[in-house]
Formats: C-alpha cells, sequence, structure tokens
C-alpha cells in the first residue's frame, strides 16, 4: 500500500512543479504578444505603427500586474477548467480551439500510434523467433536505416512523389477546401484520403523503436534457461517462442506505450506542421510562435498531465505485475 | 489463387479505392474561367489570415484575427492607396477643412449596405463614436486627435482638439460598419461577426471552411459596373513554404504574396505570358545608430557614413534583386516623389564611395592609425557591435556586407546575432551600438517623420521608447513635424517635410539602405488590370482597388 501512496505523492509534486514551470517558462522569455502577432501579420520590413500596437495590447488585455497575482489567475483557471481567450485566435476561446483541433490529432496520431505499436511488436518477435536469418537482418537492418533518415525528408518525399508528382494524395491539410467538417460520406472518405500520406509517413518510422525493443528483449529471453527447458521437453519452436517468449519479453514494450500515448501531442508537431494537419501540434507551434500564452498553457498543460497520468499509471501497473518492485520501495 | 496473385489483387482493389476517393473532393480541381458574360468565373487567391485553424471572424477592427474577406465587405471614407498614397474617394465623394480643427466628409449617395438598408452619414458617426467608447477598437489612434463626429444630412463633421491635419489619412482609412447591425451587438471588442457579415463592399461571404474561405460578388454594389470577377477563392497556405510555392509555379493561385526564392526561375519562366511580379517599395530599412554614445552623436561622422555602404550589394546579393536603394530623404521614392523639395540629386540616393567617406572621416577628425585602425577623437580605435536578429538570413547577409565596407574603413566591428524577440527588445531600450531599424514606408507622411524622429516618442535608455529608437532629440525637427501634424495646407505641409528631408539629408539620424519590398505575384490567365510598374495606381496589398481594376483577360 505505502508503494501506492508513495507514488501517488510524487504525481502530485510532479504536477504542481510542472504546473509552475508551465506559468513561469513563457513569461520568462522577452517579447511581446501584441507585437508578435503584429510582425507575423505584416511581415519584419513594415513599420509598426504605435497606436495600432497599443489598441491590440488593450484588445488581448495583455496580463499586468505582478507575477504573484497573475500566477494565482492561472491556478484559479486551470482549477475551474477556464482557460481564457487565445490570444492568436481572438477572440475565440482556448477551449474552442483546442477542443476542434483534438479529434484530428487523437484519430492520427492514436491510430497510427497502436499500429506502430503492433506492427513494431510484431516484427520485432518475428525477428527474433529467426534471429540470425536473412529476415532478421532484413527486419533489424532495415529499420536501424530507416531510423536514420531524417522525418521531414521522408515526409517531404512522399508529398513530392505522391500528392505532387503523381497526385494521389492531396499535399496537406486535413480534408479538401470544398467540404467542411460533419459526418457525411464525402466528408469522411476526404478526411480520410488526407490522412493517408501523414498516416504513412508516421508508420514508416514509428514502429523502429519498438521493433528494435522487442527484437532485443525477446533474443534475451529466448536465452533464458527456462526457455532452453522448454525446448529440450520437446515443446514445439513457435509455442515457446510465442507463449515464452513474446509474452515476457513485451512487458518493457507496454511501458514505453503507456508514455507515448501519454506524449501523443509532442510528437505529433512536426508531422502536422508538414502535411498542415488540423491538430494539436501545429496549434501548438502556433501557439508558441504567436506567444498566444492562454492556449499555449492550456496545450502544455495537457501534455503535462498526460504524461504524469501515463507515468503513474505504468508505475501501478508495474507494481501490480511486479511484486519486485513494491517490495524494494517498501523496504 | 496463388499468394502472387492475391496481392495483385489487392493491390488493384485499393488502387480503384484511392482514385474512387480521388474523385469526391469537392470543387478544388474545377478550372472554368470565364463564362460568356464579360465576368470572371473566380479567381485563385492565397492565404486569408486567421491563423493556421481559422474561425470565421469578419469583425474589422479585429487586425490580427480577421478574415481577409472583411477587406472587401468594409469600406474605408477614403482608400489612401499604398503606392503614391492618392486619397481615392469611396465612401465619402469629398472632404474639405473648413478650419484646422474641423474636417467635412460629404458622404456618397445611392449607397446600400449588402442588406439592402441604405448607408448614410449616421453610419459613419456610430462608426466613429463606437470605436471612442471601445478603444481596442481604435486601430488608428484617432480618438486622441478627435473630439466629436456629428452627421448632418449627407455631411459628416470631425471635430478635433486641436489643429490637426496629419490625421486626415487615419481617419479616412476607418473601416465603416452599419449602426442597424452594430448598435445591437454587446461587446463589438468580441464579436466575431460570423454569419452573412453586412457591408457597403463589393463581396459578401459565400462559403467558409479552415481550409478555404469564399466570397462572391455583391450585384448591390455601389460601382458595381467595375466588378467583373463573380467569386474570390482565398486558399489556406501551408505552413511549409515550399509546397506553396510549388502551387504557385503551377499557376494555381491567380494572386498571392509571398516571398520566392529565385521568382524568375521558380514562377515567371514558368510561363512568362502570364506570370509576373510587382515588388512595390514599402517599409525604409536603415542603418540605426545609438545617438546617446560616441562616435554616433556626431553629425559629421554620421553624415561620412552616408557613403560608405554598398547599396547595391545589398540588393543583389542579400536581397536577391527585389528591392531597390532607399533615398536618404526617408521617403519612399519613386513613389512619394511629390514630396521631395526641388533640386534633390537623384531623389536623395547617395552613391557608395569609400573613397569619399574615407576622406569625410578624416576630415572630420577620424583619423587612421599607422596599421590601419579608425581612430576616435580620444585617440582609441574605434569599436563597435552590429546587432541582427540570427534567423533573419537576408538581414544577416546585409548586416556582413555593411560590416565588410566599415571594415575596410578602418573600423573594427563584431557582429551580434540575438533572437527576433530580444533584438527588437535591445532596439526599444537603446542597448546597442548599431543595427537596422524599420520606419516610414506609409501615407501619413507625419507618422513616417514623427515616428521615428519625434522627441516626445523617445525614452532614456534603458526604457522602452515608443518608437523613436535611435533617441533623436533635435528641437529644430520638433518644430518642423508640429507644423506637418496642425496644416491643412499642402504647400505649408511640403515645406516641413522640406525641412525634414534637410534634416536627414545633412544631419543623418539614420541612414536609409533599402525599402522592404511588398510581395505581389499575379497571373494573366484569367484577369488582367494588375497593379505593376508601368501602371502603378496602388500596391498590390490594395485589394480592394485593385478588384475594381480587374476584368476579363482579353487572350482567354
Amino acid at each position: 500500500m505505502l508503494y501506492f501512496v508513495r507514488r501517488a505523492g510524487f504525481f502530485l509534486a510532479t504536477l504542481w512543479a510542472a504546473v509552475t514551470l508551465n506559468f513561469l517558462i513563457p513569461r520568462l522569455q522577452p517579447g511581446d504578444p501584441a507585437q508578435a502577432m503584429l510582425n507575423r501579420l505584416q511581415g519584419e520590413t513594415t513599420a509598426v505603427n504605435p497606436a495600432q500596437l497599443e489598441a491590440i495590447r488593450k484588445l488581448l488585455g495583455t496580463p499586468d500586474g505582478n507575477l504573484l497575482s497573475q500566477y494565482w489567475d492561472y491556478l484559479g483557471a486551470i482549477c475551474t477548467g477556464h482557460f481564457g481567450v487565445s490570444y492568436s485566435y481572438f477572440p475565440y476561446t482556448v477551449t474552442a480551439m483546442i477542443s476542434s483541433a483534438l479529434p484530428w490529432t487523437l484519430i492520427l496520431v492514436g491510430v497510427t500510434q497502436m499500429l506502430s505499436f503492433a506492427i513494431g511488436t510484431l516484427l520485432g518477435a518475428w525477428a527474433a523467433y529467426r534471429r540470425n536469418s536473412r529476415v532478421d537482418s532484413v527486419i533489424t537492418l532495415g529499420s536501424t536505416f530507416v531510423g536514420t533518415l531524417p522525418f521531414f525528408w521522408l515526409a517531404l518525399l512522399l508529398i513530392f512523389v505522391f500528392a505532387i508528382t503523381l497526385n494521389w494524395f492531396p499535399d496537406g491539410g486535413g480534408y479538401g477546401g470544398g467540404s467542411s467538417p460533419s459526418w457525411t460520406w464525402l466528408f469522411v472518405s476526404d478526411a480520410f484520403q488526407h490522412s493517408v500520406l501523414p498516416a504513412v509517413a508516421l508508420l514508416i518510422t514509428g514502429p523502429i523503436g519498438w521493433i528494435i525493443g522487442m527484437r532485443n528483449n525477446m533474443v534475451q529471453t529466448l536465452g533464458e534457461d527456462y526457455a532452453r527447458l522448454a525446448r529440450a521437453k520437446g515443446l514445439p519452436r513457435r509455442r515457446i517462442a510465442l507463449t515464452y517468449g513474446a509474452r515476457i519479453a513485451i512487458l518493457p514494450n507496454v511501458t514505453g506505450f503507456a508514455i507515448a500515448l501519454g506524449s501523443l501531442l509532442g510528437g505529433t508537431v512536426l508531422v502536422e506542421t508538414i502535411f498542415n494537419y488540423p491538430g494539436l501540434g501545429r496549434l501548438l507551434l502556433e501557439a508558441v510562435s504567436n506567444k498566444d500564452y492562454p492556449l499555449m498553457q492550456a496545450l502544455f498543460l495537457f501534455t503535462t498531465i498526460g504524461v504524469l497520468t501515463a507515468n503513474f499509471l505504468a508505475d501501478v501497473t508495474y507494481g501490480f505485475l511486479d511484486p519486485r518492485v513494491r517490495r524494494a520501495e517498501a523496504v | 489463387m496463388t499468394r502472387r496473385a492475391r496481392l495483385k489483387t489487392l493491390i488493384a482493389a485499393l488502387a480503384c479505392v484511392s482514385l474512387l476517393l480521388a474523385g469526391c473532393t469537392g470543387t478544388e480541381g474545377q478550372t472554368t474561367a470565364s463564362s460568356g458574360d464579360g465576368m470572371v468565373d473566380f479567381l485563385n487567391y492565397g492565404d486569408f489570415g486567421g491563423g493556421a485553424a481559422p474561425k470565421p471572424n469578419y469583425n474589422p477592427y479585429l487586425e490580427t484575427t480577421k478574415l481577409s474577406a472583411a477587406d472587401y465587405i468594409y469600406e474605408p471614407l477614403m482608400y489612401v492607396e499604398g503606392y503614391s498614397c492618392k486619397a481615392l474617394p469611396w465612401l465619402a465623394t469629398a472632404y474639405q477643412w473648413t478650419d484646422p480643427q474641423t474636417l467635412v466628409y460629404t458622404v456618397r449617395d445611392g449607397v446600400k449596405w449588402n442588406d439592402g438598408k441604405p448607408f448614410t452619414a449616421a453610419d459613419v458617426a456610430f462608426t466613429f463614436t463606437m470605436i471612442k467608447k471601445y478603444p481596442a477598437l481604435d486601430l488608428k489612434g484617432v480618438w486622441t486627435y478627435l473630439s466629436a463626429v456629428k452627421a448632418d444630412g449627407n455631411k459628416v463633421t470631425m471635430s478635433f482638439k486641436k489643429p490637426a491635419a496629419s490625421v486626415f489619412t487615419l481617419v479616412s482609412d476607418v473601416r465603416i460598419v452599419p449602426e442597424h447591425v452594430w448598435s445591437k451587438v454587446a461587446d463589438p471588442t468580441t464579436f466575431t461577426n460570423a454569419t452573412a457579415p453586412v457591408g457597403t463592399g463589393p463581396m459578401k461571404v459565400k462559403s467558409f471552411n479552415p481550409r478555404q474561405l469564399v466570397v462572391e460578388r455583391n450585384p448591390d454594389y455601389w460601382q458595381a459596373d467595375k466588378i467583373k470577377v463573380k467569386e474570390l477563392r482565398f486558399n489556406k497556405a501551408d505552413a511549409g513554404g515550399q509546397v506553396e510555392q510549388l502551387k504557385l509555379s503551377r499557376g494555381e493561385y491567380d494572386t498571392n504574396a509571398m516571398f520566392v526564392q529565385d521568382i524568375k526561375k521558380a514562377y515567371v519562366d514558368r510561363d512568362p505570358k502570364n506570370h509576373h511580379y510587382w515588388y512595390a517599395p514599402g517599409g525604409v530599412i536603415s542603418v540605426y545608430m545609438n545617438l546617446t554614445e560616441t562616435p554616433f552623436n556626431d553629425a559629421a561622422f554620421r553624415k561620412a557614413l552616408t557613403t560608405a555602404f554598398n547599396h547595391q550589394q545589398v540588393i543583389d546579393r542579400a536581397q536577391l534583386g527585389y528591392v531597390t536603394q532607399a533615398s536618404q530623404s526617408g521617403l519612399v521614392v519613386p513613389g512619394q516623389k511629390d514630396w521631395l523639395p526641388q533640386g534633390l540629386a537623384d531623389d536623395g540616393r547617395i552613391k557608395y564611395d569609400p573613397a569619399a567617406a574615407d576622406k569625410a572621416l578624416t576630415d572630420a577628425g577620424y583619423t587612421k592609425d599607422s596599421k590601419g585602425h579608425r581612430l576616435g577623437k580620444d585617440g582609441k580605435p574605434i569599436s563597435f557591435s552590429f546587432k541582427v536578429p540570427g534567423s533573419y538570413v537576408d538581414w544577416v547577409a546585409a548586416a556582413d556586407i555593411l560590416i565588410k565596407n566599415l571594415t575596410a574603413l578602418g573600423f573594427n566591428v563584431t557582429k551580434d546575432t540575438p533572437t527576433p524577440e530580444a533584438h527588437d527588445q535591445e532596439r526599444a531600450t537603446g542597448n546597442y551600438d548599431m543595427m537596422f531599424g524599420v520606419h516610414g514606408g506609409g501615407c501619413n507622411m507625419y507618422a513616417n517623420f514623427s515616428d521615428p524622429l519625434n522627441s516626445a516618442r523617445t525614452a532614456p535608455i534603458g526604457k522602452k521608447a515608443d518608437s523613436n529608437e535611435i533617441r533623436w532629440q533635435d528641437p529644430k525637427t520638433d518644430e518642423l513635424l508640429s507644423q506637418l501634424e496642425t496644416s491643412p495646407d499642402e504647400g505649408t505641409q511640403k515645406q516641413a517635410v522640406a525641412g525634414l528631408v534637410d534634416i536627414m539629408m545633412n544631419q543623418v539620424p539614420m541612414i536609409p539602405i533599402w525599402y522592404g519590398a511588398k510581395w505581389f505575384q499575379y497571373d494573366t490567365k484569367k484577369a488582367e488590370g494588375w497593379p505593376n510598374e508601368q501602371d502603378p495606381y496602388a500596391d498590390g496589398g490594395n485589394g480592394l482597388v485593385v478588384l475594381t481594376h480587374l476584368v476579363p483577360s482579353s487572350g482567354s
């Protein structure tokens, strides 16, 4: 029991620290949201009109007052779920912006993460089962090679070949200019078509970590005494690999997967930016470059909570799965 | 079926599905351009603002988040075009200064809001009263000068607290909204105006989604005979510029305003008959010197530096030949040439002449020592830093050339590359020796000179200056500025500008190098009449004016 209390305490302390840093870091950077937005709008080669800057500052209600009172307001807002009005999408609220972007990220990245995990684990297991064969070298070397390619390069290559040259798929966006979000066959098929290239890009690079991890774990478990015993006993090779090797080797990957799902947002910035996908990652990038504090804080907060919760759950699950962990901490 | 045959079938099936799906992407692929009625069916424009995940917002006062459709729905009293700064009669047909504190506009008869109600002078008075009540909407700061706005018949009378002729371009430019709609809005600062926005303009919102915004012709527009385009389609720009450039080069945009590396090869050469660009000069990019430091506080020193910089190399190498040399006068030539005093050689452009700079420096008491170091008046070698934002690649390239020019004269110059935010902050607080600054380029002649030079707009070193970041303080300048600010008489205004130009030429508060370019590409496949160097009736960004000049292409 003590183990779980400790974990929960640790979770809360980290959460508070993260929330506070989340408040402080954006405010320590130089720059003014009104100025940042105006620069972006006009380009840096246009002189800024001071009256206009003043009007925009008034409009946004750029925070003044001392840091401590801002901090109190911020904590209060988090507890009540009021994240305020976005600067870069004024007068729309942060909640409105996030809720319209969330489904896109959840579907694209959620699905590809799960597929990556499944594909990666299966391929890794297969490589370990046929270790030192041609299959193993193709999988291991192939994934190591693909892993060294920069993601943005792969993504741009996909756009160039399949969108620009062959014109099979659209070059970006979540859906076409002619349709608008609704639950109709037309829109869903359009959205599906737009998701193919980003999904493929994610699926090329996504499984690599899982492949390598799974293969190495499983090669190790298959070399354990109990696996050797099973082989001596005359159990079929396939059964040894699946029931004794893979089942144990997959454990660390499951923990990793929980954390990967929690940090979903961080991984989406690049893919959503390149494919101009209307999800959370692109929203985050824009919030940061526009100094949109309210939006930025809410997004960072969700990421932080996501990662911490996933970590906590992984810890708890581990405690259940592996009695040694619980005992070691309780001593 | 064998395994291989099965695989083939699967691939074929997938290919079929993706082809089917490709068939249902809506109206994107439509290519018809002009129909038989002498109109252009539609034109594809570039981005429509509102960020990467735009939401409908047609509130003309929400400068940073409104969508560009608002520019075609709401109109000003007079449209001051951005190239030669002519005030074109728009919702007002005429204006008159009855005395230096009173400006009277005559509003146009027969103008209708797009919901059928008539537009009147009362709407103008309502608009101005509203932005007084909500200072966040007063983007031009007109109420720092205004005291009252009254409507009477077809006249609108604006009274000012003090003589304020210079405010004319600002007042004229305020977008007018209908009283019968906006008087019912609870808070216009958070009003998105998202459904069927009511304006007087040539276009109405037809459809919106975050990827595409379509506006359609308003048949009841007061100058509908001049609008020959049925639809404008604004397309969300992809975050990555490369894809956008590719689309531009393939002719998918009828007009756009983006930076393109090697525009000739990437765009013009793809279709030399139809693909064109015109980069009108915009803001003045100058070398700012910290005037509170030696040797920059010496006018003779600053004047010597005016011939020290190789403008042409900056233009060709750092700015890809897209820009032109800036006049030392501080004005944007040739557009604002009419304001220049008579007899200014080459409109105030100063030739690069390192030998002359060397001589002028020596004559001013800044001699070189035996090792070639330029010495200050205290006998010590002069060394200072040049700050430039590290991520502005073109500015860094320009700074490198200028630093080379300075080094050749014997100065010890180091380059400092802060982030853009830190750079702007340090410029505002005066924490620099030398750096680039942007000023002028607008149509309000008073603001062009007052923003960078007015002693009321500066602050001590360490405090954020409003806009006078070089910390120029000169009673003569202030006097000329106040003359320019208050006099409604054009002759007196020109006299004041001539005085200010003289200060720029002889006292050299800063050294203009080049004019920022206003990016503008256009395609004459479907429509012609776009502004260009031969016909500069406006700049490419004056969408409303440009739209009234567009006609179907004669070639198509």
